[in-house]
């Protein structure tokens, strides 16, 4: 059953002078099945259209059927919104910001808890879901969260909302502040996600390149309308209006048009980096009289040679593929601990104190 | 050229002295001269934080000893000096404002420092043209873009006049647009006042306009070049968990395919490279 949205307008501040539009007459159907990127200018609607689909705003005018759920501006009948929520699932941005619990298992627990679902059952889903986004489950399931590194709270926070095993995904930046290796694995992770867990993923990334590495189809937002829903291969053909309304295009579609711009017979359909390796691998051949195998072009820019494989849950703990020993592992994360969240979210704090403290004076 | 900061033997760690104590920065040397562009970059633990932490005395080595022009951390008379010279702004734009007018936000590190009432409204315009906000001094920061809060983050350590302004991951938060907006006012201070800027960062991309590139991993430093000689080490700079800007991996990637771009680290030169070759 796929999500329909029809005639879905949004306005905040309702007959204030404050009054924005947000949304403005919005028509999306998205499939079971689909890997649907999001992208936008701050501002543009798109996280106010993505908190309607979880429920979190209520529709002024139109509809949203989700499910066999149907939203609309009517007060009744009643939506069950817990039912809804269990079956759309949303990662916030930040989501290690919304951690709480002193321990990995209890916060992973918190959603299916409030399902009403069995201890049992309830154990057997956090088990699940810790080891689905790679953590290993007997060793960090008594850690306090907190205790983590960056990239593993983050996959904390996923875990506890794929427990309650969510027909649809929906992520906001969900690669956001972290470093390169970090991004990787979280990227490995939603595709693992995909195949594994929720058939339907909805990513918004800031990120053109990134999303181009998974989506199949995306949808464009400017300024609370949607302005292409285009699958990927097709929607870089409209790179000028999307540069035009401030929008960033993939790197290698950028070289592309600019070596077309030159006059080099460049393919129209490349996306990615491989695509135009290729298709400048064809190019030299004809130009130079060489054979190079264009199959064998590769951009590994992300291949980090210690890999994080999300194929086996088992193998899931990044901290045990990248340390011979497991002393390392354990210094690796307290430093991570100690070195970017505690220290830094304390010094910022202790600043901020000291600061407010003389202006009170 | 003075001598802006100076490390010599500089060893940290973490609960030093207790069990589970943490070695963060191995017995570090360095110099950086006054004006300079300095990226440091490093994954998350790497120890760069840390080094950053050094630089301004809000953590004191636990062996070796941090200089900034000539004064040492350790000395708690000059600490004050110090942290007046070393200008610091860190990831998270809405940790680091406390005013809700823009003008008194800037105002309030010149405040504390007891400077005169005219110098004070001259710093505070002066820090606003600087990071390009003057035009929203009256205005609230609650309300602005990530980009825009942290330029006024500068701003506001600009106004205590450092000679030195550490970027603490100041960019990690931010979209693509505020981040260029944040690396191009810190290039304009390099260039025009001559201050001396340690841009912390994940991103080698950021570090392509530097003078110099520190790479920082388990504490060490890893390598010390310009960013084109460092990025020639790109193989081991993948086994320390970081990657080479886009552009420079898409002309190694050809070359691995034996096609010889020469070398690249910005899209201009790729594409004029490319326009060559085909």
């Amino acid at each position: 059953m796929p999500i329909v949205i029809k005639n879905l307008s949004f306005t905040y501040s309702k007959g204030t002078p404050y009054e924005k539009k947000a949304l403005d007459d919005i028509n999306l159907t998205i499939n079971e099945g689909d890997f649907l990127g999001i992208i936008g200018h701050t501002g543009s609607g798109k996280s106010t259209f993505i908190q309607h689909i979880n429920g979190l705003i209520k529709p002024q005018e139109g509809e949203i059927e989700i499910f066999d759920i149907k939203l609309t501006s009517q007060k009744r009948p009643k939506v069950n919104l817990k039912e809804l929520r269990s079956q759309v699932g949303m990662v916030f941005q930040y989501p290690e910001y919304q951690l709480f619990a002193d321990t990995v298992e209890k916060d992973v627990a918190f959603g299916p808890k409030n399902l009403g679902l069995s201890n049992e059952e309830i154990k057997e889903r956090v088990k699940e879901a810790i080891e689905m986004v790679g953590l290993d489950y007997e060793k960090v399931k008594d850690r306090a969260p907190f205790e983590l590194s960056g990239g593993q709270k983050r996959r904390v926070a996923i875990a506890g909302i794929i427990a309650m095993r969510p027909k649809m995904l929906i992520l906001d930046e969900p690669t956001a502040g972290l470093d390169p290796y970090g991004k990787e694995q979280i990227l490995n992770l939603i595709r693992h996600l995909k195949e594994h867990c929720s058939p339907t993923i909805v990513v918004i990334s800031h990120d053109i390149d990134e999303i181009t590495r998974f989506a199949n189809r995306i949808v464009v937002f400017n300024d609370s309308h949607i302005v292409y829903d285009e699958p990927m291969q097709e929607l870089f053909k409209h790179s000028r209006q999307l540069q035009a309304i401030g929008l960033d295009i993939p790197r290698a579609v950028k070289i592309a048009n600019a070596l077309r711009y030159k006059g080099i017979n460049i393919s129209n359909n490349i996306v990615t980096a491989e695509d135009l390796l290729k298709n400048i691998v064809e190019l030299y051949n004809k130009k130079h009289n060489t054979n190079i195998d264009a199959q064998k072009a590769a951009f590994d820019m992300y291949d980090f040679s210690h890999k994080w494989i999300a194929k086996d849950n088992k193998e899931g703990d990044d901290c045990q593929n990248i340390n011979e020993s497991s002393d390392k592992h354990i210094e690796e994360s307290q430093e991570d601990k100690i070195d970017d969240n505690k220290k830094d979210n304390k010094d910022e704090i202790i600043v901020n104190q000291q600061k407010q403290k003389r202006d009170k004076r | 050229m003075a001598r802006a900061v100076l490390l010599k033997d500089v060893c940290f760690s973490y609960n030093a002295n207790q069990p589970d104590t943490v070695e963060a920065i191995k017995k570090l040397s360095l110099e950086i001269e006054e004006g300079s562009f300095v990226a440091l970059v490093g994954h998350n633990g790497s120890g760069k934080s840390t080094l950053a932490k050094l630089l301004n005395g809000l953590l004191l080595p636990t062996s070796g000893d941090v200089r900034i022009f000539g004064d040492s951390t350790m000395d708690n008379k000059k600490l004050f000096d110090i942290r007046k010279n070393v200008g610091m702004v860190f990831q998270n734009p809405d940790n680091q404002m406390i005013a809700s007018i823009v003008e008194d936000d800037i105002a309030f590190g010149p405040e504390n420092l007891g400077i005169e009432r005219e110098e004070i409204i001259r710093r505070v315009d002066w820090a606003l043209t600087k990071v390009g906000m003057l035009e929203h001094k009256k205005g609230t920061p609650f309300k602005m873009s990530g980009g825009q809060k942290q330029r006024l983050a500068i701003a506001g350590v600009l106004a205590i006049k450092p000679k030195i302004l550490v970027l603490d991951e100041s960019t990690a938060m931010l979209d693509p647009q505020g981040r260029s907006e944040v690396l191009k006012v810190a290039h304009e201070l390099n260039k025009q006042e001559g201050m001396t800027i340690i841009h912390i960062t994940h991103f080698m991309e950021e570090a392509l306009g530097a003078d110099r590139l520190i790479v920082m991993n388990d504490g060490e430093i890893a390598f010390d070049d310009t960013p084109q000689n460092v990025f020639r080490h790109y193989e081991e700079l993948k086994n320390i968990k970081l990657a080479v800007p886009w552009d420079t991996q898409f002309a190694i990637s050809l070359a691995k395919l034996g096609i010889d771009t020469g070398e690249i680290t910005k899209e201009e030169d790729l594409i004029d490279s490319l326009c060559r070759l085909l």
